[in-house]
Order: structure tokens, then sequence, then C-alpha cells
């Protein structure tokens, strides 16, 4: 019984972990930029390509396509806030028509990065198995990839938040981040800020996406499901929250866990009650202002 | 000029204009080929589909994305009373079975606001299809469900009689008092509210109005698709299609999210037949340019190209 | 005035949108027949994409290529060679677009043939609307006891692909019955497929002793099938079977691996009968069962095929299950025509109902609309050495069923 309750308990903080590195990257651009970006999961779907073509063609270690795919994925997300996001921030009249233009724009972003990874990469599933050795855990067995990724979820979300807390420029985006204007008064580049925060949730994403190949199958239309549970776990949390999309990722992840347990069938429905009945009793998200 | 005139010369061209274009939609399967009316009436779903979710959405300001939840309930109940009811009669009910669902979830949703409304709504479309596809694994023992096949031109002129009725009613919406008390909600619900507006009945009303018409798309629909599943009717793509589309239409205008969805729905079609290996590509790549060149739609294109043209007319002057 | 310039600019754009599709029907009238032209409606985006692109086109791809090479199909009332041209469509995996633009295709291209479009769901949807017009579909990915149920209204349907009890779980169950398996635990997708395997194993498996100790429905976007995995492994059957498609079925076989679970008997549904699963999992697939059609062994046509198909490409592209059906329902479908010497659709389909031809399996014929099971070269397969060998039937088997399945290799 003990073993059975730590099975389903660790099992949901695993799945909780990957949907929080997930989300984290997406409440950091809707939080700061306002971009709410339908294209997060092609990013993440991105990411997990160029690690799996890193491992399979060049036998490079996925852990170690870290300093790769991170940076890549970072420029990416930072040049397309350069040419596209930023423009479109100073052509609109308001913050609400910013929003609704940009969501339009990364549903297109979201077409275009589909398309192209289905022309480099093909529409076919793809896997690899790596480190896919068992770890007891008092008893409860376990993949050792699973831990090393929600081991790397963790650490990447604490160094951010560290990163936000005491550095120059992570002051400088949560000063964007709560008042967009006056920090651009008091000096702040904010254009400048806005596109690294982009960067920053596509290089999480991107990493999201380099776990995330290591425990499960990839292919080329896989983004939008991941978009979809990390837009529910930003809100279940609270927008731009860091230690919100971990709350919101454990909550969803131990809920999925607890209800595969009994009854399959009802997991993915858990999710959407859960993520609704905790919307109408607290509507700013757990952590939400 | 006496007012009369006016009034009349205001109403006459625009008039005559509908007057025709319904002439010849009416007339469509008279001269067209088969798969025109096919056609016509996909993208006439479209339509109807975008100018319902303008009805709530454009004036309050609220982004709604259950649009595919209420579709999917329209397309439900084809397959469960398709083969026993009269085609229109199951068109009525897919419709009042969303006009409940709305009341419900209108209800509920009162307290929130801006992106937790769009994202409430938009987990309303994934529940109906995780629990739709659960209770029909563990209790009907099936997936999908097969929905009795009706003729094309049916369909069509069914679409048809659903659009007119829909756009009879939006623009009675936007005449009336009902629409003010809306379009101050959009602006200002708490100062709506003070003013003697009951901005609760509002909203949930016409909530539910813009329901009904999706649900009778959905019920007509489905008869087309010959058979559903619950990942088929609770599409995702549902619920993103009609915002697109009013977006790219522009919503000051009913005419804005009519040639919207037009436009975007037959340019669907172009790209998926003409350059299928590439459809995503090109229609992502005309998204973004879109919303990079037209901030506010095709609507304020027009409405930007007639200012220039006064303009002109002055500097002449 | 301006307002008027604005109404008639609207006006234009809607009459053009009335007009458009009339104007390209109008298009020049077809001159003397030289080609055949085969319409599909194919998931080339969209979440099908992954199920079309490592199925059904590759083999129509080499099809076509092998054909046109050799100057086309012979018919007689043309008196020539007439080469394949494909006209495709992306359906984006969406049977409302598919519905549409198999009906474009037929009413407004005017294609000379039909193939099929991708999924179970997506035969249901189009196999209606082939009969309503005549024309002759001859179904590649998808096949199912409701298929079956619905082809008698449905002539013009034919279907090539092998399933649970066609003859697939009859097979499995006499192969587990003879090794001595007596209980069983089956995880299924929530889906068509899941459904109907489970419901048959539930028949075919008790009949031959075999007890079906826990039985589990998983959704199809489920991520974690840890829960499951350990339950089915707590219950301690013989036989783990994943009634599933690669999505599920990567994921099962890697938490297997991690948390030890080693039944006698591992067979997983549509996903270990390809390439990429071996690509995968390499040595750790030694054992896995799945569902199969031959192997390079069955006989000198098949491995001729498999040349054809996958030789000077990588390992993910094979599929060993369907890739030979599809094959032999193209070929059984090109000796038709040239049998018919006409293009004719009712005179093709009366050959295609009625007689047998010559194909990579052999003696290939339809019974009611589904491919023979006689003419199978095989149901059960099983991972050995890198190989996913035929196990069963026995007399069609290219090598001995291995029981118990030997452990999971050390990392």
């Amino acid at each position: 019984m003990m073993v059975t309750i730590l099975d389903v308990v660790i099992a949901g903080l695993l799945l909780g972990g990957i949907y929080a590195l997930i989300a984290m990257g997406l409440s950091l651009q809707y939080g700061v930029a306002r971009v709410l970006n339908i294209s997060h999961g092609e990013f993440i779907m991105v990411g997990a390509f160029l690690t799996w073509m890193l491992y399979t063609v060049f036998g490079i270690n996925p852990l170690l396509c870290l300093v790769i795919v991170g940076p890549v994925v970072f420029i990416i997300g930072f040049i397309l806030h350069k040419t596209l996001f930023t423009r479109l921030r100073i052509s609109s009249t308001s913050s609400g028509a910013f929003e609704s233009r940009s969501l339009l724009a990364t549903f297109g972003l979201l077409f275009i990065i589909q398309n192209i990874a289905l022309i480099a990469w093909g529409a076919e599933i793809r896997g690899y198995a790596y480190l896919n050795i068992s770890v007891n855990l008092g008893g409860a067995l376990f993949g050792a990839n699973r831990l090393v990724t929600l081991g790397f979820a963790i650490a990447i979300g604490l160094a951010f938040y560290i990163f936000l807390a005491r550095t120059r420029m992570g002051k400088a985006i949560r000063a964007a981040a709560q008042d967009p204007a006056t920090a651009g008064l008091m000096g702040v580049n904010i254009n400048q800020v806005l596109a690294l925060c982009f960067g920053f949730g596509a290089s999480m994403a991107g990493i999201a996406g380099l776990l995330l190949s290591m425990c499960y199958p990839i292919n080329a239309a896989m983004g939008l499901e991941y978009t979809i549970i990390a837009i529910i776990v930003v809100v279940l949390g609270g927008l731009g929250s860091i230690p919100g999309s971990f709350i919101g990722g454990f909550i969803l992840g131990l809920v999925g866990s607890i209800v595969t347990y009994f009854e399959p069938g009802l997991a993915l429905v858990s999710y959407y009650v859960i993520f609704m009945i905790l919307l109408l009793v607290r509507p700013t998200g757990i952590l939400g202002k | 000029m006496d007012i009369t005139t006016f009034t009349s010369k205001r109403f006459l061209v625009p008039g005559l204009i509908i007057l025709i274009l319904l002439v010849l939609l009416a007339t469509l399967p008279l001269y067209a080929p088969a798969y025109t009316v096919i056609l016509m009436a996909s993208i006439l779903m479209y339509i109807v589909l975008t100018v319902s979710w303008v009805i709530f959405s454009g004036p309050t300001g609220y982004i709604s994305l259950a649009s595919a939840a209420f579709f999917g309930v329209g397309i439900y109940t084809a397959a469960i009373l398709g083969g026993e009811l009269p085609l229109l009669i199951v068109v009525g009910i897919g419709g009042l079975a969303s006009f409940c669902l709305a009341l419900l979830v209108g209800a509920l949703t009162l307290r929130l606001k801006g992106i937790y409304f769009a994202i409430f709504t938009f987990g309303l479309v994934m529940l109906l299809r995780y629990l739709v596809l659960w209770w029909e694994i563990k209790y009907t023992l099936t997936r999908g469900r097969f929905v009795i096949v009706v003729d094309n031109n049916t369909i069509y002129y069914v679409m048809l009689g659903i659009f007119v009725v829909l756009l009879i009613t939006a623009y009675f919406i936007r005449r009336s008092k009902f629409g003010l008390a809306l379009q101050s909600i959009g602006e200002n619900e708490e100062a709506a509210a003070h003013t003697g507006i009951n901005v609760t009945m509002v909203k949930v009303i016409t909530f539910a109005i813009s329901a009904f018409f999706m649900g009778t798309a959905g019920a007509i629909m489905a008869t087309r698709w010959t058979y559903i599943d619950p990942y088929i009717a609770f599409n995702p793509l549902f619920s993103f299609m009609p915002v697109l589309m009013a977006i790219f239409g522009g919503m000051g205008q009913l005419y804005g999210p009519v040639i919207g969805a037009a436009i975007f729905s037959y340019l669907e079609e172009i790209l998926l037949t003409e350059f299928p290996y590439y459809y995503m590509l090109i229609f992502g790549v005309i998204m973004v340019v879109a919303i990079l060149y037209m901030p506010n739609g095709l609507v304020g294109l027009i409405q930007k190209w007639r200012k220039g043209d006064l303009g002109e007319k002055h500097a002449n002057t | 005035m301006t307002k008027k310039l604005i109404f008639s600019l609207i006006v234009l754009t809607l009459v053009a949108l009335v007009a458009l599709p009339l104007c390209s029907a109008c298009a020049p009238a077809a001159p003397a027949k030289d080609k055949i032209v085969v319409g599909m409606s194919r998931p080339l985006s969209g979440p099908m994409a992954l199920i079309g692109d490592s199925a059904f086109r590759p083999v129509y791809e080499t099809f076509v290529a092998e054909v046109n090479a050799d100057g086309g199909i012979y018919v007689a009332e043309y008196g020539k060679k007439l080469p394949i041209e494909l006209l495709i469509y992306d359906d984006k995996g969406d049977v409302g677009t598919m519905t549409r633009l198999t009906e474009k295709l037929i009413l407004e291209d005017k294609v000379d043939f039909l193939w099929p479009a991708c999924g179970t769901a997506f035969i249901f949807g189009q196999a209606p609307i082939a009969n309503k017009y005549n024309y002759i579909l001859l179904t590649a990915e998808g096949g199912a006891t409701t298929i079956r149920d619905i082809l008698p209204g449905l002539p013009y349907v034919f279907v090539s692909l092998s399933f649970s009890d066609w003859y697939q779980l009859p097979v499995l169950a006499d192969l587990l019955a003879e090794k001595g398996a007596r209980t069983a635990y089956i995880m299924y997708i929530a889906d068509l497929h899941g459904i109907e395997y489970s419901g048959v194993a539930g028949i075919e498996f008790p009949k031959r002793g075999i007890e079906i100790v826990g039985i589990k429905s998983v959704p199809p976007d489920i991520k974690d099938l840890s829960p499951i995995l350990k339950e089915a492994k707590a219950s301690n059957a013989d036989v783990f079977c994943a009634f599933a498609y690669p999505d599920q079925i990567l994921p099962a076989t890697g938490q297997s691996i991690e948390i030890g679970y080693n039944p006698k008997v591992w067979l997983g549904g549509p996903g270990v009968n390809f390439g990429f699963y071996h690509a995968a999992f390499g040595p750790a697939t030694e054992g896995i069962m799945g569902f199969t059609t031959f192997s390079r062994k069955t006989s000198p046509t098949a491995n001729e095929l498999a040349d054809k198909l996958y030789a000077g490409k990588p390992e993910e592209v094979q599929d060993w299950w369907g890739h030979p059906l599809y094959w032999a329902g193209l070929e059984f479908w090109k000796a038709a025509i040239e049998e018919a010497g006409t293009l004719d659709q009712a005179v093709i389909r009366d050959i295609m109902a009625t007689s047998t031809f010559d194909t990579i399996l052999g003696p290939t014929w339809f019974v009611s609309g589904l491919m023979a099971k006689e003419c199978h070269t095989g149901e059960i397969g099983q991972w050995q050495s890198g190989v996913f060998e035929v196990v069963g039937p026995k007399d069609k088997a290219t090598a001995e069923f291995i029981y118990p399945k030997p452990a999971w290799p050390a990392p």
C-alpha cells in the first residue's frame, strides 16, 4: 500500500515537473511580454527534434545538447520578438489590441514552424532510448531519465528565479512586467528587455522539448497539445509567477497520476475539471494577484 | 433634402446589393457545379460560426473559445437524433442544446474576465471532448457514430437559411437597446451596471443566442461528415478559427466578419488543394503579414482607404 | 460616393468568391486520354500525418514510380499504356475537410480513380461517399470489424488491411495457448482500435483457457502509463497486451523497461511493427510481439518488395504489417484494370470482387470486400535479433516463437 501511494505520488511529481517547465516559458512570455504564445509548443517540438537529431545522427549526449539547443532556440525567439512582436507592439493602439494581434501572429507562427519541421524532419513519429534504467525510490521504481528531467526542471526554475530576484537584468524584467511605461522612463530599454524575455521563454520551451524527447516519442504535430497544457498550468498557478508554474504543474501532475491509477479514461477529464473549478473559485490563479 | 429620401437612398443601395446577393446564393444549386454548392456550404458554415462569435465577443470584448463546444454539441445532437426526427427539428434541437449549455456556462463564468474567461471556455471544449470520449467508450462501447446522410443541396439550403436568420438577428441586436447595452458593457462593465442595465442577463442571453447558431451549424454540418467521434466533433480548431476570421475581417462592421470568414475559408481551400505540401507555411505567412499590415482587419483597411479618399477630396478643394 | 464605392468593392469580392469556383470548373475539356489520374485526400499536415507518412505514403510513391517507369498501366480500350498521375490534397487530418475534398476530387476534378484517406474513422467518412458516386475505394490504413459490418451496403469498397479477428487474434490465442500461457492483462486505447481488439481478445483468449485478469482503457492523449504498467506487473499475468498506437506503444515500452516489467509475452499494437520501434529501442526489442504480414524470409517476392521499399533508406521507414498488404492491394487494382481493359469503375469493381490475381502475397482475392485471410502471409510477429519475424500462424512462420520473452538487456 505504502509503495502504491509512493508510486502514484512520485509519478505525479515527475509529470508535474515537465508540466512546470513547459509552463514557465509561457508564463514569462505572457506575464512580461504580453504575448499569449500559441506557438509555444512548436518551440518545444523544435527543441525535441534538434536533440533527437544531435543524438541519433551525431551521437551527442542529449543532456549535453542543452548547450546547443538552449541558445539556438533563444536566438530564434529573440529575433522573432525583435522583428515581429516589437513592431506589433509599437503599431498597436492599446495593450488589448496588442494582445489579440500577437495571439493571431503566434497562430501564424505555429503554422509556419510546423510546416518547416514537416519539411525538415518529416511527419513520422521519432523516439530514442536514453537513460531508461530503473531507479528504486523506497520500493517504487522509476526511470532515471524521468528523474533527471524533474531535476533539470527544478534547477532551471530555481536558476531563473534567482536571476529575476538578484540581477540587474532580472529587476528590469520585473519592472517591465509591472509597468512597461514607467520602466521605460526609468531608463530600461524596454524593447530589449521584452525581446530577451521572449527569447528566454522560447529557450525554456526548447529545453523542455529536449527533456521530453528523452521520455516520450516526438513528432512534428506534437506542439499544440503541450501549449494547451502550458496554458492550463500558467493560469492555474498565476500568470508570470515561476513558483506558480511549479505549483500548477505539480497539482496537475498529481491529479493526473491519482486519477490514472483509478480510472485512466478520466485522467484528462480531471485536468479540466480541476482547472475549471479552480478558475471559478480563484479567478486569478493560485498565486495570482 | 428631406429625411425620407435621404434614408431611402441610404438603404436602397446596400439593400439592393444584399437582395441581389441573396438571390444569387439562393439559386446557386441551379446554375453552379455540384462541388461549388458543397464548398459554399462549408464557407457559409465558417461565416455562421464567425458572425455568431462576433455577436457576443465583438461588443463585449470577452474572447470566447467555446465555439467548438457549441458546434460539437450540435454535431452530437445530429448524430444521436439524426435518424429519428425530421432534419429541421434536429437542427433546431442542436441549437437549443447549445443554447442551454451556454446559459449554464454563461451563468458560471460571470466572475471571469479577460484571458481567464478565454481559457475557461477553451477548457469547456476539451472537457466535453474527453468526457464524451470516456462515456462512449465506457457505456456505448464505441468511439464514434454514423450520422444520417443528407442531400448536399439540402445541407446548403439549411446552412443558407441559418446564415440569413443569423444576419438578421445580428443586425437587430446591433440596432436595438440590447446592442447598446452590450456595447456599454464592453466599454465599462461597472458603469453599465450603474446605469441600470441588467449586465448579467444581457451577457448570458447574448452568449446563448450566439451559441444557438453555432449549434445549428454543427447539427447540419454533421450530416455532411457521415461519421463523427469526440475528437472530430470537439476540435479546438473550431474555437480558434472564428476568432482568427473575425480579427482578419475586422469587427467594427457587420460585413467585416462575413468577408473575413469567406476569404479565409476560401483561401484555405485553395491552399489545401493547390499547395498541399506548403499549406501551413503559406497560410501562416499570410496570417502574420495580414496582422502586421492590417491592424484593424479588412474593415480597417477599407475604412482607411475611405478616409484617405475623403482626405484627398479635402485637399483638392 | 465613397460608400457606394465600398459597397461595390464588397460586392465584387463576394461575387468573385461565388464566381471563382465556377471558373475553375469551366476549365477546358480534357484532352484525349493519356494518363490515369488518381486522386487522394491525405493528412499531409496535422495529427494524422505521422500515420499517413509512415504507412501508405511510401507504398504509393514507390508503386507509382515503378508503374510509370514501366510506361504505365495497359488499358485495352485506349490500346496503350497510361501512366498514373497523382492528384493529392491535404485534409489536415480533419474528417470534414476530407469529405469535402473527396467530393471535389470526384465532382470537380473528375479523377479516374480514388485512393484512400488515412485512418479508420476517415474510411467511415469516405466509404459512403465513394460508393454513392460508384467510385472504387480500396482502403489502406484502417480496417475494423465495424467496417466489415457496413461493407455489404458498400459494394465499391475493398479493405486490404488485416485486423483483429481477420485473422490476428485467433492466431495469437492459439500460439499463446500452445505455450501454456494462462493469464493476460490488457491495456487498450480508448478508440475504435482499442475497443475492437480488447473485445475480440475477450472472446478468443478465454476460448483457449487464457483468463483475462485485468483490463484498462487509456485515453489517446495520456502521457504517463506507468500506473497501468505497475498494475499489470502486480497482476502477474503471463501475457501483456497493449492494443494502442505508436504514441502509447513507445512510452509503454520505455516505461516497462524502467520499472523492470518483463512478462512472458509483451505484445503491442501498431507501432511494434515499424522499423522506428527497433531504431528507438535496439536490442531491448528482443522477444517483443506485434502484428505483421511478412518478413524478408517469407518468399523471394517478399524480399524483393522489402528491397524496393527499404533499400538505402533509414530503418525507421519499415513497416512489416501494412506495407505488404497495401502493395498487394495496388498490384491487385492494377491487374484488375488490365483485365478489364477499360477505366469503367463498375466493370473493374466486378472483376475485383470475383477474380484472383497474383500479387507479392501469392494468389490474392477478396471475400465480400475484405482481402481473404488465406492470402495473408503472416499475422503475428516477434522481434528476434533485430528482425521482425513472422511467428504465427505456424505454417507461415519464418522463425520459432520465443516463449517466454527474454529479460530486458542490462543497460
